[in-house]
């Protein structure tokens, strides 16, 4: 007897074979429309009484289809990031200012079932340089139910801190993806990321006292993902789970779950909540009361430690809120709003301790248009 | 940019091109290249020409194979699925039928009209050999009924989408193809029949993209001793299916939308499982009248 569990799925599988039928927004086919988008992000993190680090970036991307098999991408970053960072756990705030110029270049060659990109990236800051060359690809199968993705990517960094602490350090990132990505029936889709990346070389903060981090990283990433449409108002559920896990020790769950609501004209709501619990790396130095007002010291027979709080054990939420307006299907506008709070005592265990309560709030707007 | 509509006539019945365009002869080439994809499906395809392949291979019955080119390869092998899928209740040999069922006239085929007529459907039965098909006994037919209308609808969308027609939907006599949204990115409103009153709609469906389709016992029927006899027949008995008064399916191609409404109302009670567990959003009206529904308000 044959199986009626997704005959939907069965179905619309064997009329795309139909010819003409295959849906251009299922190919892998090139865009045919080109695109220009612009955002400005705004974010402020800030601890009691001080605020902390404010990064104002505008950006600006662009698609354009060369073809029906190459599209080029292109992405510019400014960011201007000012305010004051701890130099050990809360502590010792002191002044910072730098200037982030970033670009990127994506060129994207398409065939029937499959594409291929390749990406070059730079990124340039008084202290700190980065070129980056990445290798994507993706697969379909014929009926585009599902679909494999990879990616492979290269980075060398040069550090060269205005303290000439170190001079010309270099840091090196090979990082690997692979991904899967099935729809189970027409409302609802799967996907599976599984990332890894080595870093070699200088992955201090040279801005930070007591701070001897190793000199290789290997962090693997699990992403799971889950995204159901429900038909009745056209909302969409989404849902992550995210596993990170790295040879400095660090063990962190992220899990988050937005809801796209339509709204009369053209108008949509997406409020969002994100749980992230993060045991700290096995080097990190807890804050010891008794040290105040100066810097924790590490034990003595430590060869790495790290008075770092993003390295400590950690609970957070981030709230988020986004608006978007598509008054026609060419124009997009939208604005979001994030706060993000990170407690030592929300951790799942026993917390970092001894550190003031951190938090962040980010605005962006964005606007699009496709041409 | 504004609206236009283009009634034509095609398939037996009503069609309609809607689509936004810069001015209203913009508007005729483009919905000229809709039709066009129509009637070459419907001369290609239509049981009533003999002059088309269907034509050619319903005269050739129990005589020489017929060549098929790869579209029509492809879709036998859609009617193969469908056939599957509904283990046998689809059947695109079952179209002898008619011979016995005049709906324009109440009458009930007596059992010694019927059984030499069963004996003449089996797509089982179909010959095929690499790019060839014959049917084995003179006398057999072959129709696309169930899916060659929706299927000239989703072609008929993509020749308007290669054309650049990002806004408007094409409407063959209820089966619906939307290309996207009107211009100001708000749905189409797409009615659907009441079965049981001409000319009004039992409900209105907010589409942005994808297909609809509609299967009843409305269209063509007769009744008699106060029971509706309609045009969908079951391949085994060779009588009218009973159960739904009709059944509308959402589905991102019109073609598989038909299927589904088609094998949900061949599958009569149990039509309802099968829309369940297809996943799409449905619609069907049962022998009450009572509206049942899945993700369709």
């Amino acid at each position: 007897m044959a199986a009626t569990e997704s005959l939907g799925g069965r179905i619309l599988a064997a009329a795309l074979c139909l010819p003409g039928l295959a849906e251009p927004a299922h190919a892998d086919g090139a865009p045919d429309q080109g695109l220009i988008a612009f955002k400005y992000l705004d974010y402020l993190d800030y601890q009691p009484g001080r605020e902390r680090v404010r990064i104002r970036a505008p950006s600006l991307h662009l698609l354009l289809p060369l073809s029906s098999r190459w599209a080029l991408g292109a992405t510019a970053i400014h960011d201007a990031i000012s305010g004051a960072s701890p130099a050990f756990h809360t502590r010792a705030i002191s002044q910072l200012q730098d200037e982030r110029h970033a670009a990127d270049l994506t060129l994207t060659r398409f065939f029937d079932d499959a594409s291929l990109g390749l990406t070059a990236a730079y990124s340039n800051e008084a202290d700190y340089r980065s070129r980056g060359l990445a290798l994507s690809g993706s697969w379909s199968t014929e009926d585009r139910n599902r679909s494999w993705s990879a990616g492979l990517g290269l980075s060398k960094d040069v550090i060269n801190p205005v303290t000439r602490l170190v001079v010309d350090e270099k840091k090196r990132v090979l990082d690997w993806t692979l991904g899967l990505t099935q729809v189970l029936n027409p409302r609802q889709v799967l996907q599976l990321t599984l990332g890894h990346n080595r870093a070699r070389g200088y992955l201090n903060d040279p801005y930070k006292v007591s701070h001897e981090r190793p000199r290789a990283r290997h962090a693997t990433r699990l992403l799971l993902r889950f995204n159901q449409h429900l038909e009745d108002g056209g909302q969409t559920l989404r849902w992550s789970l995210r596993h990170y896990q790295d040879s400095y020790g660090v063990r962190a769950q992220t899990a988050g779950l937005e809801f796209v609501q339509p709204l009369p004209w053209s108008f949509s709501l997406t409020p969002s909540l994100r749980l992230h619990n993060q045991r700290r790396a096995a080097f990190y130095v807890e804050v010891d009361p008794e040290a105040a007002p100066f810097a924790t010291q590490p034990p003595e027979d430590w060869l790495q430690f790290s008075l770092d709080q993003r390295l400590s054990s950690f609970g957070a939420r981030t709230l988020g809120l986004k608006l978007a307006w598509q008054p026609t299907p060419d124009w997009t506008a939208d604005v979001k709003l994030e706060h993000y709070a990170q407690r030592g005592d929300w951790y799942l265990g026993s917390g970092s301790t001894g550190l003031a309560p951190f938090a962040a709030r980010s605005w962006q707007v964005g606007l699009s248009r496709s041409f | 940019m504004p609206i236009f509509h283009h009634p034509f006539p095609a398939l037996g019945g009503r069609a309609e091109i809607v689509l936004a365009a810069a001015d209203e002869a913009e508007a005729k080439r483009l919905a000229q290249l809709g039709i066009d994809e129509v009637l070459r499906i419907e001369h290609k395809y239509s049981r009533y020409r003999a002059d088309s392949l269907i034509g050619r291979i319903n005269a050739q019955a129990g005589g020489e194979p017929v060549e098929l080119d790869d579209e029509t390869l492809a879709l036998l092998r859609f009617a193969d699925t469908l056939h599957l899928d509904s283990e046998g209740l689809f059947d695109p040999t079952s179209g002898v039928l008619r011979r016995a069922w005049d709906f324009k006239q109440p009458r009930l085929p007596r059992p010694d009209e019927l059984a030499p007529l069963l004996a003449l459907i089996g797509w089982g039965r179909v010959e095929r050999e690499g790019k060839t098909l014959r049917l084995p006994q003179a006398g057999m037919e072959l129709d696309f009924g169930g899916f060659g209308k929706e299927y000239a609808a989703d072609r008929a969308a993509t020749a308007l989408k290669a054309a650049g027609v990002r806004h408007g939907h094409v409407n063959l006599a209820g089966d619906i193809r939307v290309l996207g949204p009107k211009p100001d990115g708000q749905p189409w409103q797409i009615g659907i029949q009441h079965p049981r009153q001409p000319g009004k709609l039992i409900a209105s469906l907010p589409l942005r993209q994808g297909g609809l389709a509609t299967s009843g016992d409305y269209e063509r029927y007769f009744e008699l001793d106060g029971q509706r006899y309609c045009h969908v027949l079951n391949p085994r008995t060779g009588w009218p299916v009973r159960f739904w008064r009709s059944v509308s399916v959402v589905a991102p191609l019109t073609v598989a939308a038909g299927a589904l409404s088609s094998l949900a109302m061949l599958k009569e009670a149990d039509g309802l499982m099968l829309l369940q567990r297809s996943g799409l959003p449905f619609l069907a009206i049962d022998p009450d009248g009572a509206l049942l529904r899945d993700a369709i308000h």
